[in-house]
């Protein structure tokens, strides 16, 4: 296959798995398959977000559930107050992207692992509270009562059409200016910041760019749930979930972060039902072993083959995806 | 408030205080040579309060014995670990996403062996010291937090003295200064990186078994004491031992004074609120208070 066919293959694959995606209800699937792609376009949705930031970045935050659990909220109160489910969606980006602002502000100015660690506190705190506080309903949950008839399908196409927003904005920001002032400051931030680039102000974009989706994924989600309590959408796990896509596709590749997002959505509740109580030792002992053993994640593993592949049949032009060095290398967190 | 109160308030922060440096020096360590936030230090701890619950239950050694011999024992841990995965990281003069996410899934891994291993159920260490206090004057001091204070201040004091007199503490301070001089002028920085996870480590174990004769735990045992820790590393300016005895003492007198204004269901809200005060007022911490800083020392 050579290059340009690649090449044409690969900017056509998008569009072919979104239309793939779009007839695929008609095309007399069950319900509880339909169901079972909607959470996996959400999870998509947020490995997405996490990898703008994370990926891009290289910022690591283990606190993405807050705003998953702040969009969740405020989509489900304003649904709940008779409001149409799409301006409360915004409402729950804008929300989580203003909370954002939160973490961002005090720890994005410092360079070192202040980030990482505020998130980990900021997760804690916000559960701690959400429980406590009358509005979410505390410990006991929130039942969203929609004045609509439900329809799966068009929770379905919400989700579908939110998924390719953020397939969107990934891959404008990859190939914007923007983008490429956060893979340098993810490279070496002193120098970013030499070349005219303001760390701070890329940072808290990236940051609050990732929130809104995250926080649209939450409150999609509850829509659909229509029952959310501070330890499922505000919990550790969410956080641990949204940061693991990412890194078991590809950290720093929109590829990567969909591949996790697909793979995860898929495998995630099999391995709830199978293993209830193994299944985070699971996937701690998976991000280890993607760290220590191909920390490119699948599309590293890929690219790997691929060039094997090739290099087997004596081709001398390698257009398979390249490794990004990222984990490998010293870039900053 | 009577002053009374007030000093009985004090002293029972300070206590606190010396737990919580105990639990923050290992963290400091290894972030100081190693430039890696341990997260999993929560699990180590967590598996250092069961280690002298079993001590304890099964062997009936007495809880503080049994928390100065998971010393050791979580040294040797810590060695094993670094030979296994930390070595393998890539080097840097920063914190990096790979070491962050190493950590990390090592903790969860640690963290659910617990719960395979123990089950969720909250477990404590009931010793005839438990419920024991003395008296003096007007002041009620409870015996086991006195006795855990003295243990947990002298294995500080301990550290501090190898890290100022021993080649090995020149080496980990050379390390912290200037990487690349001390190399230069022969500082073996596998084996000080190796011994001092294995100090981190062993500490973490140490200060989880402390803890452990004082409150209930269970699996998720270390989570709220990981946020207290960076909050008192933070405010100890990161790589300085001194500091964190600072910045625990710190954290314990505003965590223990709160509880007079704020609901206790908050605490984790109280250290969160913290570090973002130090941050933004503070970035380098106490110890940037004072002009000529001495890191480690």
């Amino acid at each position: 296959m050579s290059a340009i066919t690649t090449s044409r293959v690969k900017s056509a694959l998008p569009w072919m798995v979104l239309a793939a995606l779009a007839i695929a209800p008609s095309a007399g699937l069950t319900a509880n398959i339909v169901r079972l792609l909607f959470v996996t376009l959400v999870w998509v949705t947020t490995s997405l977000a996490w990898n703008l930031l994370g990926g891009f970045a290289g910022q690591v935050s283990f606190g993405f559930a807050v705003f998953y659990g702040i969009g969740a909220y405020t989509a489900a109160k304003m649904i709940d107050a008779g409001i149409h489910p799409l301006p409360s969606f915004l409402a729950a980006g804008a929300m989580a992207a203003g909370s954002s602002l939160l973490v961002g502000v005090p720890t994005f100015r410092l360079r070192g692992p202040y980030f990482a660690i505020a998130t980990i506190g900021v997760s804690e705190a916000v559960r701690v509270i959400a429980d406590n506080l009358s509005i979410t309903g505390g410990a006991s949950g929130f039942r969203i009562v929609e004045h609509r008839p439900f329809r799966q399908l068009e929770h379905y196409y919400t989700a579908l059409g939110l998924a390719a927003l953020a397939v969107m904005v990934s891959v404008v920001i990859e190939h914007s200016k923007f983008g490429l002032g956060l893979v340098a400051i993810r490279h070496d931030e002193e120098a970013a910041a030499d070349v005219g680039i303001n760390p701070f102000a890329y940072k808290l974009w990236a940051h609050a760019v990732a929130a809104a989706l995250t926080g649209m994924a939450g409150g999609v989600y509850a829509r659909y749930a229509a029952f959310i309590h501070p330890h499922g959408v505000f919990s550790f796990q969410t956080s641990v979930y949204i940061l693991l896509m990412p890194v078991i596709g590809g950290i720093g590749t929109v590829m990567g972060a969909v591949l996790g997002g697909v793979i995860f959505g898929i495998v995630e509740e099999q391995l709830v039902a199978n293993f209830p109580n193994v299944h985070l030792l699971l996937y701690g002992g998976l991000l280890i072993l993607i760290i220590l053993v191909e920390p490119d994640g699948l599309v590293g593993l890929a690219g790997r083959l691929w060039r094997r592949i090739t290099r087997h049949h004596g081709a001398t032009d390698v257009a398979g995806p390249r490794p990004d060095e990222i984990l490998r290398g010293t870039g900053g967190a | 408030m009577t002053g009374v109160d007030f000093l009985n308030l004090l002293i029972a922060a300070l206590l606190l205080g010396g737990i919580y440096a105990v639990m923050s020096v290992g963290m400091t360590v290894i972030y100081g040579v190693m430039k890696i936030v341990n997260l999993a230090h929560a699990g180590f701890m967590m598996l250092g309060a069961y280690f002298a619950y079993e001590l304890y239950q099964r062997l009936h050694v007495p809880p503080i014995a049994a928390a100065l011999m998971a010393f050791p024992f979580f040294f040797l841990v810590g060695v094993v670990v670094y030979w296994l995965m930390v070595r393998w990281l890539p080097k840097s003069s920063q914190p990096t996403l790979a070491s962050l996410l190493l950590m990390f899934g090592l903790w969860l891994v640690l963290q659910n062996l617990g719960y395979i291993l123990w089950g969720n159920t909250d477990r404590s260490i009931l010793s005839p010291m438990t419920f024991s206090v003395i008296h003096w004057g007007p002041i009620t001091i409870s015996t086991l937090r006195l006795v855990v204070f003295i243990a947990a201040a002298v294995c500080v004091a301990i550290l501090e003295l190898i890290l100022e007199r021993t080649w090995y503490g020149r080496s980990v301070r050379a390390l912290i200064q200037n990487p690349y001089a001390g190399k230069i002028v022969g500082v073996d920085e596998a084996k000080t990186s190796r011994i001092t996870f294995g100090l981190g480590i062993g500490f973490a174990g140490l200060a989880g078994a402390l803890l452990a004769t004082l409150y209930s735990f269970n699996p998720d045992f270390g989570r709220p004491f990981l946020l207290r820790a960076f909050v008192i590393i933070v405010l100890g300016g990161l790589e300085s031992v001194s500091g964190v005895a600072l910045g625990a003492i710190v954290l314990a007198l505003v965590e223990t004074f709160s509880i007079l204004l704020v609901p206790a269901a908050y605490q984790t809200a109280i250290s969160f609120t913290l570090l973002v005060v130090v941050l933004l007022v503070l970035p380098g911490g106490i110890a940037s208070l004072v002009a000529k800083k001495r890191r480690i020392a």
